[in-house]
């Protein structure tokens, strides 16, 4: 009798919280790596490059004077971050080795990307102008490679390069695609440029943006001026791409809403189905109790007295087949947390509300039988 | 007292149509009578229960039940009035299936003020000789004894009013005479008792016969008091 509520509720309460947990999920992955959302990004090469950036893969048209023009010559960029990257790169302490992506950035790095040190110290400007090498290193490297030592001050191999780790970064956690952003090694990106990589070419521009609620702008702007710079004509392509982190986080938003609001609207139908359901068999259960509908009449019932006896049953009919659902429901998401991996992210206001919804389908689709169990007429009902 | 001044019900049909169930009934109820209605089916006689049961409303007329005129009182008024002042008795029994012999008796209380008086209760079937069975299941227990739980449930609320609709149809001869002679000693306590009836041996017992036909009263005979005194059991 309460399978369609069960059904219904359970559908529900999985669905809209599977959707409440996927979109919080991708919302904290994109922010775990773009860190803020007042920056934009600018990559090399026109269109998508594939794979990660190596030595020989990036395409050498953004270039440190770029970052310049770029800081200097528009109003709406506060300041730019460099960024030499290489996955391909092998580190080493004593016996142990480790190949994590390879960063030379700037010293304004831990601005612009919202990283902290959690050890040690970030290097400075005149660290990156004097080509110091010194090293900060993500805590996945410091396992990979130091255990239970100390990494500050210890010196690690950096394609054969001696660089000396001063400093520990906090860990960020998981990206979009789940793979970990704490993979890494940060040096200067002038030592990057000149002792490292030995190439004069950027793989990332990251600009912070004055107003970020601007950022349709700005980018238009910096398009404009590396157009120029690059003396692209203007019927040619770009030969760089702008990530604007906001609106692609807010079309990931969208699409994870959507995505949900389809799963509500399921979980819905079925629900409604339910109450269908109740509602036939509460029309059953009224004529087949007519008489005892019309004893309770005789011996004083008024009829909201009847009609609140049958809402009160249909709302525990649908009730108890909400519960029900709920229970299996969340016993679903364990297990779904469990065999697909995911995190346990508990969203249990949808499980709350599809409580209420059960109810309210209860007494909803209970009005019109307990209505009719109100209108019989008693002494016809007693002689029947 | 019940007194029906020129009451009559109307019932409209979906055709616009209307069929008079009952037209212009006056009567008139002493307390402590015991009467008998008598009828053939279509007569009126359940419209007639259903007015002056209080569980429906006449389209035109008075019906002054104690002096208070209930005739166009509203639901819950005629439901608290159902509850204090009347009590019924069905052919059927209609005693809640999975429910014990006490809690049916107590259903009245529930309706009164919500408060439930055990000991009342276990009274109510002490007076009719069932206390060793208020544990037991309605449906374990015999139509006679099921039809005295009814009785005791009627009694609950101590109402002045019987309405007793053909309370011995579905019972054998002893446990009709039982339940006949139960109302018959509430007719004793001074309680006013409306029976319906088909059958000439239980309609024997009231002291007052109004026969019904096509929604009017056609006859109404008095016996002259204690002219007649049935022996109990002889018509069954």
């Amino acid at each position: 009798m309460m399978l369609g509520i069960v059904v219904g509720i359970a559908s529900l309460a999985v669905l809209s919280s599977i959707g409440e947990a996927t979109k919080r999920e991708t919302m904290q992955r994109f922010k775990n790596m773009i860190g803020t959302f007042d920056t934009i990004m600018i990559r090399p090469g026109g269109g998508r490059s594939r794979g990660m950036p190596t030595l020989v893969n990036v395409p050498p048209t953004l270039r440190f004077e770029d970052a310049k023009a770029l800081a200097t010559e528009l109003p709406e960029i506060k300041s730019v971050a460099e960024m030499q990257s290489a996955f391909d790169i092998d580190i080493k302490y004593r016996d142990k080795s480790a190949s994590p992506g390879v960063f030379g950035v700037s010293s304004n790095w831990l601005a612009l990307r919202s990283d902290e040190v959690a050890d040690g110290s970030f290097f400075t400007e005149e660290q990156n102008t004097s080509l110091s090498r010194v090293a900060v290193i993500g805590t996945d490297v410091r396992s990979a490679l130091f255990s239970d030592e100390d990494p500050i001050g210890n010196t690690i191999r950096i394609a054969d390069v001696p660089f000396q780790v001063i400093g520990l970064l906090k860990s960020r956690g998981a990206g979009p695609a789940g793979g970990s952003l704490d993979n890494v090694v940060l040096i200067p990106v002038n030592t990057a440029s000149r002792r490292l990589f030995n190439r004069d070419y950027l793989t990332m521009l990251i600009a912070q943006l004055k107003n970020p609620d601007e950022s349709n702008q700005a980018t238009s702007k910096v398009t404009a001026l590396l157009r120029e710079r690059h003396h692209i004509q203007p019927a040619a392509l770009d030969d760089f791409a702008i990530t604007n982190p906001a609106a692609t986080m807010a079309r990931v938003a969208q699409a994870s809403s959507t995505l949900s609001k389809i799963l509500t609207g399921v979980a819905i139908m079925a629900l409604l189905i339910g109450g269908i359901v109740i509602m036939s068999l509460m029309s059953i259960a009224v004529s087949e109790r007519r008489k005892e509908i019309g004893m309770r009449r005789s011996v004083g019932a008024a009829r909201a007295d009847i009609v609140t006896q049958f809402l009160l049953e249909a709302a525990l009919v649908a009730g108890t087949g909400g519960i029900i659902g709920v229970a299996i429901g969340w016993g679903g998401m364990e297990l779904a947390a469990r065999t697909q991996k995911l995190p346990p992210i508990l969203v249990w206001q949808p499980f709350a509300s599809a409580i209420v919804l059960s109810l309210t389908i209860g007494m909803a689709f209970g009005i019109y039988p307990a209505w009719k169990a109100s209108r019989i007429d008693p002494i016809q009902a007693l002689r029947s | 007292m019940i007194e029906v001044d020129s009451i009559s019900k109307t019932y409209a049909r979906s055709n616009n149509s209307a069929i008079t169930a009952l037209k212009t009934v006056t009567l008139s109820i002493g307390t402590g009578e015991f009467v008998a209605v008598r009828g053939a089916s279509g007569s009126g006689k359940s419209t007639l229960l259903n007015i002056l049961g209080c569980l429906d409303r006449p389209t035109s007329g008075h019906y002054r039940l104690n002096g208070e005129d209930v005739a166009h009182y509203s639901d819950k008024q005629l439901s608290r009035i159902r509850n204090a002042k009347i009590g019924f008795i069905f052919q059927s029994f209609n005693l809640l299936p999975r429910t014990t012999a006490l809690e049916n008796v107590e259903i009245p209380m529930v309706y009164r003020d919500g408060h439930v008086d055990h000991n009342r209760a276990v009274l109510a079937l002490e007076r009719v000789g069932l206390k060793a069975r208020a544990e037991h299941f309605a449906t374990e227990l015999s139509g006679g004894e099921q039809q005295r739980v009814a009785v005791a449930r009627a009694l609950i609320n101590d109402p002045a009013f019987i309405l007793a609709d053909e309370p011995t149809g579905n019972l054998d001869q002893n446990a009709g005479r039982e339940v006949m002679q139960l109302l018959e000693d509430l007719h004793q306590e001074g309680r006013t008792i409306l029976l319906v009836t088909h059958d000439d041996g239980i309609a024997a017992y009231a002291r007052r016969e109004i026969m019904l036909r096509d929604g009017a009263v056609v006859s109404d005979w008095k016996l002259p008091i204690q002219a007649f005194e049935p022996a109990v059991g002889d018509h069954l």
